[in-house]
């Protein structure tokens, strides 16, 4: 690349103008650097340029472009990036910053779907959508991620229990080869524009085959979202439990009986962290006296429908915590909002000093007393200490039903000081391995999306499959080879 | 020194909350908003702070530039501390002190503060001139009164700043406060010297004006701009200038809400408030201003959507209105804000800063919207 950098810079500039690319180190350095990376100590490479594109067509011409000229693309859609998933890993190429591709197209009322770009964030959805009396179907993550990341990435929603994981219907993709695709009815050549609302058409799920792909496929330029009708009364309620167990054992009754619309199972600790913004929990003694008011466990339901129906819902609901001996707590404000999905208290839960080390697994709802009991032996066996108070640390817990509970996504944080030094953040890397190690092993917990390590652990013929139609796409291996979820 | 701020430059999270106001969600970092690149949001330039204190690049010129068109609006510190506890504005703050001690500042920068050095003030006029703007009004130096009203740079050199400064006068006067002023003996407040990252000078002229102030027996103050405001309220007290200061719009609510002074009303006309940064997110102070307003009869106060805590900064603090390393084109914020302030069918902008008028008004006439908005500050629908 380097002999041809001027004039490959040139060409860039003639595609999406001078001041939307930029190869000067200063303006690269921010694009190299996530939470996770520098915790595990990885030295992420300098991209060559940063282009900022704002057109599908300029995207296209940009993947041409790399094409002829053998040149990585590394595309990010919002630069919520604290996983390491949209980092360059080879020196070199160029780093597709989306943002510019913000702008929500439709939001169509009578299908219930919003037609957005990469850069368009949940919030800003939401806010349009609500216009509408529409909502989003958002994940538990923040309001400042992009959907289209999340689809990419297959992060977890709240709202799973009613709509499932999976919110986008169809999608307009740049393969890596510069091809169009559209995917479900949108691929029609001749009526797909006017209908492009329909996932399921044409044989095989291609929608999906870009769910957890993480942009090896391609890159998401337009998506066709779901959204969800606002209920006339929707409410949020809190059951706190002594024990864990029975805590999921009401989950799975309330599930079964198809009503609610959000559903979640988390631990004090969690719950403690939401509630505190980031500078009271720093306080001394705030923590503390939140926990010991806060039950060890709480089920938090989220209800919609007539007042009529919510009433009912509510009763019901209650009887059956009852039974195995929740009672009902107060909704904490910033409990609802996370319920709700998409909001900034989530934000709260790495807050204590930002550092966490996530052990995700879905699995059979059966196994999660036990995989919490693993992670807290780790804990305990590499003496991770709280990084607020130096004391042993117990770790954050939260479980979401996938489709009514038949299995969960369970997600369990171990927190750390990021400026600590290396010999204290060992432990907590050790602890991490080992919590992984046994939870795929024993009881088969799979994480959402492919890594290099997790790819060694499937039967030979998923990964084939996966870097085989890779290969097929990105004959050139353009799109992001190099890093742990390259495919390659 | 950077690496006292190891600790908040490691604990950046990269979520990218600095970027976009919760609740409204909208783009809220100017000089994000201008260029694009991550580089210019806090995000970016805590990156690049981390990458200095890891040893792996150097601060230069161009590095600077990224941090240089950061116009101190704090309003990443107001998502990001709510959301992760981290207060980017004074890392990026920090960069500035390192780069003026190391001399890597760009030259926009250099000659802002050789004039201040220099002249004292960035117009390059002679300090006899400061006064000038009081010329045939009746107000007297300051000898005793209860309050000193100080005006500051803009209000002494700058044309719409010394109209603004005989409105706010006049105000003061309808009022029945008693207020004197330092004509020629004003010195700058430096605020935005402070700010570009010359600490030296600042504390230079902070100690002129306290011992000034002191001489004079002032232990009252009330400000023509939330700059020289801020830093009598924030910095001042740790040179020892302990004083009572109010910034003009707080006096005159008071004085308003004490039937002491008379508002007259106007004809029936939509006014959105732009609330400058160092009024608003930086002292917090969002009230005062909207009282005047709403006891204008005639005025029907409209909000835009960034407004408060949320305000989009007009793009001329942190030194930003001498040096403008931020630049001009459509993307400015302030060409951005008016569109924001048309969209309310506001008729008029009011504000309370004499940066953000000029930079407002300079915006108006670029983007052509003369015919649909004007420009006030607040004092002015008072006279």
């Amino acid at each position: 690349m380097k002999k041809d950098k001027n004039k490959i810079k040139q060409l860039l500039v003639s595609i999406v103008g001078q001041e939307n690319i930029s190869g000067e180190i200063p303006d690269l350095i921010p694009y190299i650097r996530d939470s996770y990376s520098t915790m595990m100590g990885r030295n992420i490479p300098l991209p060559d340029f940063v282009v900022m594109p704002e057109t599908v067509d300029e995207v296209q011409k940009i993947v041409l472009l790399a094409n002829d000229y053998l040149i990585p693309i590394y595309p990010r859609s919002i630069g919520v990036n604290i996983a390491g998933s949209a980092l360059p890993y080879k020196e070199g190429g160029i780093v597709l910053d989306l943002k510019r591709m913000n702008k929500i197209l439709e939001i169509n009322e009578d299908t219930m779907t919003a037609t957005i770009q990469p850069g368009v964030t949940w919030g800003q959805l939401r806010k349009e959508a609500n216009k509408k009396k529409l909502d989003i179907i958002p994940i538990g993550g923040p309001y400042q991620t992009s959907p289209v990341g999340n689809h990419l990435l297959t992060n977890i929603t709240p709202y799973s229990s009613k709509y499932h994981c999976d919110r986008a219907m169809t999608l307009k993709v740049i393969l890596p080869n510069g091809k169009i695709l559209r995917t479900g009815s949108w691929a029609s050549e001749h009526g797909g524009d006017a209908n492009p609302y329909f996932r399921y058409a044409y044989g095989p799920d291609i929608t999906g085959m870009f769910r957890g792909s993480l942009g090896n496929f391609g890159i998401i330029v337009e998506m066709v979202e779901r959204l969800r009708p606002v209920a006339p009364v929707e409410k949020e309620i809190v059951f706190g439990f002594k024990e864990l167990g029975p805590c999921l054992k009401a989950l799975q009754a309330i599930e079964r009986l198809e009503f609610t619309r959000t559903c979640q199972v988390y631990n004090n600790i969690l719950s403690a962290h939401l509630c505190l913004a980031p500078h009271r929990i720093k306080e001394p003694g705030e923590r503390e006296k939140l926990l010991a008011k806060l039950p060890p466990y709480q089920l938090g339901i989220g209800l919609g429908g007539t007042e009529e129906m919510v009433a009912l819902f509510e009763k019901i609901t209650a009887e059956e915590a009852g039974k195995r001996g929740g009672y009902s707590v107060p909704v904490e404000l910033e409990l609802e909002s996370v319920a709700k999905g998409a909001s900034r208290a989530i934000m709260h839960m790495y807050a204590p000093l930002s550092g966490f080390a996530a052990i995700i697994g879905c699995l059979p709802i059966t196994h999660v007393a036990e995989i919490n009991d693993i992670v807290k032996e780790a804990v305990k066996k590499y003496d991770v200490r709280d990084p607020l108070t130096g004391e042993p640390q117990e770790h954050e817990l939260i479980v979401i039903p996938y489709d009514r509970s038949s299995t969960v996504y369970v997600e369990q944080e171990i927190l750390y000081d990021p400026a600590a030094d290396r010999a204290t953040l060992e432990p907590v890397m050790q602890c991490l391995r080992e919590c992984y190690a046994k939870i795929v092993v024993q009881y088969g917990a799979s994480h959402t999306i492919p890594n290099k390590t997790l790819m060694k652990m499937l039967v030979p013929s998923y990964g084939e499959l996966l870097v085989n139609f890779k290969k097929m796409v990105d004959p050139n291996g353009i799109m992001l080879p190099g890093g742990p979820y390259s495919l390659e | 020194m950077l690496t006292d701020y190891r600790s908040t430059i490691y604990h950046c999270l990269k979520c990218g909350a600095c970027k976009q106001a919760f609740d409204i969600y909208m783009p809220i970092c100017p000089s994000g908003m201008k260029y694009g690149f991550d580089s210019h949001y806090a995000i970016g330039r805590i990156s690049l702070a981390r990458a200095i204190i890891d040893g792996e690049i150097n601060l230069d010129t161009a590095l600077m530039h990224r941090v240089y068109t950061c116009t101190h609006c704090g309003a990443c510190d107001e998502q990001c501390h709510n959301a992760v506890g981290v207060d980017p504005l004074r890392v990026i703050q920090e960069l500035k002190y390192e780069a003026v001690d190391k001399g890597l500042i760009p030259p926009e920068v250099r000659d802002y503060l050789k004039n201040m050095n220099v002249y004292g003030n960035p117009y390059m006029l002679p300090a006899e001139d400061r006064g000038k703007w009081a010329l045939n009004l009746d107000i007297k130096s300051f000898a005793n009164q209860e309050y000193l009203f100080y005006v500051g740079d803009m209000g002494s050199y700058d044309a719409l700043g010394q109209q603004i400064a005989r409105s706010v006068a006049k105000a003061l006067e309808a009022a029945g406060i008693s207020f004197g002023i330092l004509g020629d003996k004003e010195v700058t407040d430096g605020n935005d010297i402070n700010l570009v990252g010359e600490k030296g000078l600042y504390e230079y002229f902070a100690t002129a004006n306290i011992n000034l102030f002191k001489e004079l027996s002032i232990k009252k103050i009330i400000t023509l701009s939330p700059h020289a405001y801020n830093a009598f309220k924030n910095d001042y007290p740790a040179w020892g200038g302990d004083f009572e200061v109010q910034h003009y719009s707080q006096i005159l609510a008071q004085a308003i809400s004490n039937k002491k002074l008379k508002v007259k009303g106007i004809e029936k006309v939509k006014v959105t408030f732009h609330d400058p940064c160092f009024l608003g997110r930086h002292n917090k102070e969002y009230d005062a201003p909207r009282q005047i307003l709403k006891a204008i009869p005639g005025v029907e106060l409209v909000e835009m959507e960034r407004s408060r805590n949320n305000a989009l900064c007009c793009g001329g603090g942190g030194g930003n209105f001498f040096t403008d390393m931020l630049g001009s084109g459509t993307k400015s914020p302030s060409r951005i804000r008016v569109h924001e302030a048309i969209d309310t069918g506001a008729k008029i902008i009011a504000t309370t800063c004499p940066k953000c008028f000029n930079m407002l008004d300079d915006a108006i006439k670029a983007e052509n919207a003369e015919d649909q908005i004007t420009i006030k500050d607040l004092s002015q629908f008072l006279l």
